[in-house]
């Protein structure tokens, strides 16, 4: 296998990420990120994804239906 | 609808509950309630965030969060406890809205409605990333920001969707998200990486647009 061109690099981050890749294959994929800021940068935002999805998809029942749901598994767990 | 994946009691999300979790969860097992609700609390908002993200509706989500919690009391004395009891209620909230979704026979969008990086004839990325790398938790959600992720997720078509909520939102493992969805680990793993690289695209656009 050759050098890696930029989309081969983008495809194989999550193999990379997940430790998948033969020796062989990392070693190219770093000789290019080694000559590539753009890929560099890219796999960063790749990595960071995630927690600043988790972190802006967090969310907060409502109080009334927190409510509610106390209430419900209250009648639903009363002793018969 | 119960599944057996959900009481087979294999290890979640977390391989073990705190110590309050544990002694909360010893007391619920044997019969306090009030030992149960706490643990509710405890997980609600995670539960009911989930349902939310997967199946994009509140009514249907407040539904998941009692179905669960509700079907979590029933099993309670099966659980055996080598999961934390909140991955063990991810779990079933995250069967209950794959159930959801797959009763509402939504058609899936197609493939080809996933953003992606764009690449010139050579393979070199068209357009350098803007400068946003920090790792998130180095970055503070501003609310702009945080409703564009949110529409860039609700963009996503349903496998994808559910697939990227599952494993980097609530941590599953690719067996254990194959084991509720019933699609293969490779599915799964490309349909991570295209779901990881769209909503990357979003994030890029949004700073890009700043």
């Amino acid at each position: 296998m050759g050098l890696f061109s930029c989309k081969e690099c983008v495809d194989v981050l999550r193999a990379y990420l997940d430790g998948e890749m033969s020796p062989e294959e990392q070693a190219h994929l770093k000789a290019h990120l080694g000559d590539c800021p753009p890929c560099v940068d890219f796999l960063e935002q790749y990595k960071a994804t995630p927690g600043l999805c988790k972190k802006a998809l967090a969310a907060k029942m409502p109080e009334e239906l927190a409510h509610k749901l106390k209430a419900y598994l209250r009648e639903k767990t009363k002793p018969a | 609808m119960d599944t057996a994946a959900e009481h087979s009691g294999i290890a979640g999300a977390g391989s073990a509950g705190d110590d309050a979790g544990d002694e909360l969860l010893r007391r619920a097992q044997e019969g306090d309630v009030a030992a149960f609700e706490a643990l509710v609390e405890r997980e609600q908002d995670k539960v009911y965030g989930l349902a939310l993200r997967m199946t994009r509706s509140e009514a249907d989500a407040a539904e998941i969060a009692q179905d669960t919690f509700f079907s979590a009391y029933q099993h309670l004395k099966d659980f055996r406890g080598r999961a934390a009891f909140g991955s063990w209620v991810h779990r079933i909230a995250a069967n209950n809205a794959l159930m959801r979704l797959r009763h509402r026979r939504v058609v899936a969008k197609s493939e080809e409605a996933l953003a992606e990086p764009g690449f010139n004839p050579m393979g070199i990325l068209s357009r350098p990333p803007e400068q946003w790398e920090r790792p998130a938790d180095e970055q503070v959600i501003d609310a702009e920001l945080g409703s564009a992720i949110e529409r860039a997720t609700d963009r996503l078509p349903e496998g994808y969707r559910e697939v990227f909520l599952l494993k980097d939102v609530e941590g599953l493992s690719y067996e254990q998200i194959a084991e509720i969805t019933g699609d293969s680990v490779p599915a799964i793993k490309s349909r991570l990486h295209r779901a990881r690289l769209a909503l990357r695209e979003a994030i890029d656009q949004f700073y890009s647009e700043k």
